[in-house]
């Protein structure tokens, strides 16, 4: 399969990366990785005129780690958040989502912007980031503005970015003492999957032995974009994580959710699976909370 | 220690060094001066009545130099077997599947192709296209081939003893219904060729195939040429399992594109073009009836089979007879009855793919012999060494096992997992089971009726003398054919493996019928063995004239002549031989003479020394219809235990640990034997698990692509301990035999009999995926069957 023919640009800052996107608007597409991008080229599922590159832009590679929120720049490989001790400690479950992206050659390309982009309804990495409540920068020429993850898928393969914006950075606040979460990605085989249903979660208890304060569930695979499940979460709110309140929010999430068919898995396994996976996501949640002073 | 210098060890690949570094030259890395680009254009429907092709404006693309359909390539027929071809290289009255050939082009690049290719503009008329053995066999279905009523393709009806009659002597009987899925071979490289018709109208293709023989062939009859204007020279292979065993449209458009521009013509499939050429395993429906005796004699087997085979025949008739025969063994089974249909259906062809035909019914059979030994409270060990056959057993549809080691193998696995300790005390979740197999070591006959050698091999000995070349058609594709004829070679002339080299994979070596049917270590071992050994001799008749000393007092060794006496005087020899080499510093020195000096020796007295050796096989099997398929000079045979892990509230398998013993007769190359038998268990490993080939409505595949068609990754295979079981084989080169196909036989059943000792819960299809598995074990807690 040939790629089509297109010109490509290679701006050194994200002022320019800007400036050609405010000119060239939809008949350009941002590429980082390319491990989306190219293939749906080849496939002619898209023909863009122009391709902006943002692999020169230095400073969208940065992962900062000290004061304030963690912010990671928008070309930041798989394989570099998926190796980064610091956010293996502090955000666990990204982490994880991380180090299952794909394969090792398709982490060593894809970028955690390209990732959210895509918007794809399995991709690995906004179910643990939503959980987290991460926001993302949204640049252009004219300005800048930030959106919650949550607020920013539209439906497969959309986003909230418009035509002429760049998606720069994604921040994470740091979470306070007694908080944990957890992600499980479900497939057919150990790697080089995609998801038949993922889920993360977050716990924040009040004290060690405490109540849960907040949590945050969220499903991948099982709607057109990643999904939060506002029934399940309430269930825990409160309440002191027990087992059997696990199962119950389990059980809310899977009734509360809507999956479909596909040649991938049918409906009935997939909230099956919600059910077992939520279950599972809380207590690796519960279980880092109570570690994480 | 063996008696042998180089048979038997683990000498690495001759191939290594340049496959490591990317030196190897594979079909994608030639190219020619003056070299166009094909393309295909291939049906998107899966059955339509074709009204027009007009090709003007794909002719009229600046960069075009040839476009051709069924008008210029003629309606020669062709296909795999002679008794069903059933293929034209392009469509003419109608379509049959989503893929089917239509046209072809050469242009200057790739790019031009392609775009004239989607230039070409085919009116086409819709037919009810059917997609399942259910539909096409429906009485009064409409027939993708005219003559085949129902859509059957080929039917077999065999019966050995009276099945019937034994079932009633049985204390137990039951039948089971098994399914299997469509597969793809996934080898690593596509198919990839380049044809080369030249000013004085030879054609040369250089092809990824597995045999270049029957390419030769093939090419020769459609094209119109005489076989002897054709040679196929194969490159190195990535990988064929199967699906490389027969010519391609794409090798047949590359040779009419070659010789319509008279210049070379390179065509490549994408890997989605490789999914619709397909010709891997087919889909099988098994229903299997078995009975036993209390003690677990075995006394009768029924076996109905449908398989779904797509559009053509390819090697469909092959397989649905190996569907029955695999059976036969390697168990003693007096009475066995078998009914097997291959369907015609509007998808992509199936035909052979590792473990041809045998791979489904014996993971059916084996799943039903663990239920069945579960049944008369037997260890399923014990049920299959009550029943297994032994070296000199000839099966009930005389297969004759001149050696085998299955006993052998059995114990093997059962020590080497620590059967005993664990069978039955593992917890819930964690399983363990056990299958057997066996598999021809070459098929008894050419796939053309013919009393042609099935491999002839020619070595010549350089003149200077120090260098052994050995000449053969057989097809390296990966699994180091090259390596072992080298070391048979190597062995049977007494040199060492350094001084040897092969040239391999063109038909003009001779003939060979390639690498299918797990044929070349017995068959081609045996033709190089022959031809070794035909040098040999005529060394040392020259030395035996020249010493004046008995032929039979002279042996090679190591690369050294070995006198019996002392008293051989070979100074005359040696001292011509540094006469013509004043000047070298690698001069022969030391107390023994060298073969280079004795091989240098026969060249002065003869002329260029040229051994040849060739093979067929005796007269194999019955008479009786359908005999042929399933006879071998020699069969291998394997045990294999597996473990496993169920997730049981995902369904998710994690196979922890595989046990395989192989019996492959008297082991070449004992690192490439234990890689067989690893690539293998992994081959099953995702056919058990993972693999099918998914279609929508309209017959087109969803998953033609490595992403979406799961193979095991290196994260999905757990370490294998693997065995090798040596017999004697009296009909192999050395005591040789296959290992390349028997390793697969048994490794789906051991997974599902594991699966089983895990949850309790039996799955009779395939794959066995997480939501397959969860299922299942759903259904049985929701029918309040709470039985562990």
């Amino acid at each position: 399969m040939l790629l089509p023919k297109f010109d490509f640009h290679e701006p050194t800052t994200i002022e320019e990366a800007c400036q050609i996107m405010a000119e060239l608007g939809q008949k350009a597409k941002l590429i980082a990785g390319g491990t989306d991008l190219i293939v749906n080229m080849k496939r002619k599922v898209l023909s863009p005129e122009h391709l902006v590159s943002l692999s020169r832009i230095d400073a969208l590679k940065n992962v900062d780690l000290s004061d304030g929120p963690l912010r990671i720049g928008a070309c930041v490989t798989a394989a570099a958040l998926a190796e980064s001790e610091g956010i293996k400690r502090t955000f666990s479950a990204f982490s994880k989502g991380a180090s299952v992206l794909g394969t090792p050659l398709i982490r060593n390309l894809a970028t955690i912007a390209g990732n959210l982009v895509s918007a794809r309804p399995a991709a690995d990495l906004p179910p643990s980031l939503m959980a987290y409540g991460a926001k993302v920068v949204l640049k252009k020429s004219a300005g800048e503005r930030s959106v919650a993850l949550e607020d920013f898928f539209r439906g497969p393969g959309q986003t909230v970015v418009g035509k002429d914006e760049i998606l720069t950075e994604i921040l994470i606040d740091k979470p306070l003492g007694y908080t944990g979460a957890g992600y499980i990605k479900l497939g057919v085989r150990k790697t080089l999957e995609i998801s038949l249903v993922n889920v993360a979660a977050f716990i924040s208890l009040d004290s060690q032995d405490g109540s849960i304060q907040r949590a945050r569930i969220v499903l991948g695979a099982v709607a057109p974009i990643p999904i939060r499940v506002p029934s399940a979460e309430q269930i825990l709110v409160g309440e002191k994580p027990t087992e059997t309140l696990f199962v119950r929010a389990g059980e809310t999430a899977a009734q509360d959710s809507r999956p479909i068919d596909d040649f991938r898995g049918s409906a009935e396994y997939r909230r099956d699976m919600i059910e077992v996976l939520t279950r599972r996501a809380l207590e690796m949640a519960f279980n880092e909370a109570r570690s994480h002073e | 220690m063996s008696e042998y210098s180089i048979i038997n060890t683990r000498a690495p690949r001759l191939d290594a060094p340049d496959k490591a570094t990317g030196r190897a030259t594979f079909i994608d890395d030639l190219n020619m001066p003056g070299m166009l680009f094909g393309a295909i254009l291939q049906s998107p429907l899966a059955h339509a009545k074709i009204l027009n092709i007009d090709t003007s404006r794909a002719k009229k693309l600046p960069g075009v130099k040839a476009v051709v359909t069924a008008e210029e390539a003629g309606l020669v027929k062709y296909g795999v077997s002679p008794a069903r071809y059933d293929e034209t290289l392009y469509c003419h009255e109608k379509v049959r599947y989503v893929g089917d050939e239509i046209a072809a082009v050469a242009a200057v690049d790739l790019e031009t192709a392609l775009e004239a290719v989607s230039l070409i503009r085919v009116d086409y008329d819709d037919l009810p296209a059917l997609f399942t053995i259910e539909e096409a066999m429906v009485e009064g279905a409409p027939a993708l081939h005219e003559g085949f009523p129902q859509n059957i393709c080929a039917e077999v009806h065999q019966e050995f003893g009276d099945v019937e009659a034994a079932f009633n002597e049985c204390d137990l009987v039951r039948t089971d219904k098994f399914i299997s899925k469509r597969q793809d071979a996934a080898f690593i490289e596509p198919h990839g060729c380049i044809a080369d018709y030249d000013l004085s109208g030879h054609l040369t293709l250089h092809t990824s195939t597995q045999v270049p023989h029957y390419v030769m062939r093939t090419v020769a009859m459609v094209m119109g040429l005489p076989v002897g204007d054709v040679r196929v020279v194969k490159p190195y292979v990535g990988g064929g399992f199967g699906p490389k065993a027969e010519a391609t449209p794409l090798e047949m458009s590359a040779c009419i594109l070659s010789m319509k521009t008279v210049r070379p013509v390179k065509m490549n499939y994408t890997r989605e073009q490789v999914f619709l050429h397909s010709r891997a395993r087919h889909q099988f429906i098994h229903t299997m009836t078995t009975g036993v005796k209390k003690d677990g004699t075995l006394m009768a087997l029924k076996n109905e089979c449908y398989l779904d085979g797509g559009a053509y025949t390819s090697f469909g008739i092959a397989t649905v007879y190996y569907a029955g025969s695999l059976l036969g063994g390697p168990y003693k089974l007096p009475n066995m009855k078998y009914d097997g249909w291959r369907i015609y259906t509007n998808k992509p062809v199936c035909g052979a793919q590792r473990g041809h035909g045998g791979v489904a019914a014996r993971a059916a059979w084996e799943h039903q012999l663990d239920i069945i030994a579960e049944e008369l409270g037997m260890d399923p060990i014990e049920l299959r060494l009550k029943n297994v056959m032994v070296a000199g057993d000839t099966t009930c549809n005389e297969l004759n096992m001149s050696s085998l080691g299955m006993k052998e193998c059995v114990e093997a696995v059962r020590q080497g997992s620590k059967w005993n300790a664990k069978r039955g005390k593992m917890p819930r979740g964690k399983g363990i089971g056990m299958a057997c197999g066996f598999f021809v070591s070459g098929a008894g006959y050419p796939i053309y009726r013919s009393d042609t050698y099935h491999s002839t091999v020619l070595i010549k000995l350089s003149e200077d003398g120090g260098t052994v070349n050995v000449y053969t058609g057989s097809a390296e594709i990966g699994q180091g054919s090259d390596t072992t004829m080298a070391m048979i070679a190597a062995e049977a002339l007494g040199v060492r493996l350094d001084d040897v080299r092969v040239a391999s994979g063109d038909t003009e070596f001779g003939v060979d019928l390639g690498a299918y049917s797990s044929r070349q270590t017995l068959m081609t071992g045996h033709a190089t063995k022959e031809a070794a050994e035909d040098v040999k001799r005529q060394v040392l008749e020259v030395l035996s004239e020249k010493l004046n000393t008995p032929v039979d007092g002279i042996d090679i060794k190591d690369g050294l002549i070995i006198f019996k006496s002392k008293d051989v005087d070979f100074s005359a020899i040696r001292a011509r031989y540094i006469k013509e080499h004043r000047g070298w510093s690698d001069l022969p020195r030391g107390n023994d003479l060298t073969f280079r000096e004795a091989a240098r020796t026969a060249y002065l007295a003869r002329g260029s020394i040229v051994g040849t050796g060739k093979y067929k096989p005796p007269e194999l099997g019955g008479k009786y219809k359908g005999a042929a398929v399933g006879t071998s000079p020699a069969y291998g045979c394997s045990a294999q235990v597996v473990e496993v892990t169920v997730d049981m509230e995902t369904g998710k398998i994690t196979v922890d640990k595989m046990t395989d013993a192989h019996d492959c007769g008297f082991a070449i190359n004992r690192t490439s034997v234990e890689g067989q038998m690893q690539g293998s268990l992994c081959m099953g490993l995702g056919e058990a698990m993972f693999e099918e080939v998914k279609f929508d409505e309209d017959g087109r595949i969803l998953n033609a692509n490595l992403g979406e068609y799961k193979i095991p990754t290196a994260l999905d295979m757990p370490n294998v301990e693997a065995i090798i079981v040596e017999s004697n084989e009296p009909n192999g080169p050395f005591g040789a035999k296959e290992v390349g196909e028997g390793a697969i036989i048994p490794t789906i059943p051991a997974i599902l009999n594991a699966v089983y000792d895990a949850t309790g819960v039996r799955i009779n299809e395939l794959p066995l995926t997480p939501e397959r598995v969860y299922m299942a074990l759903k259904a049985k807690v929701e029918k309040g069957d709470t039985r562990d």
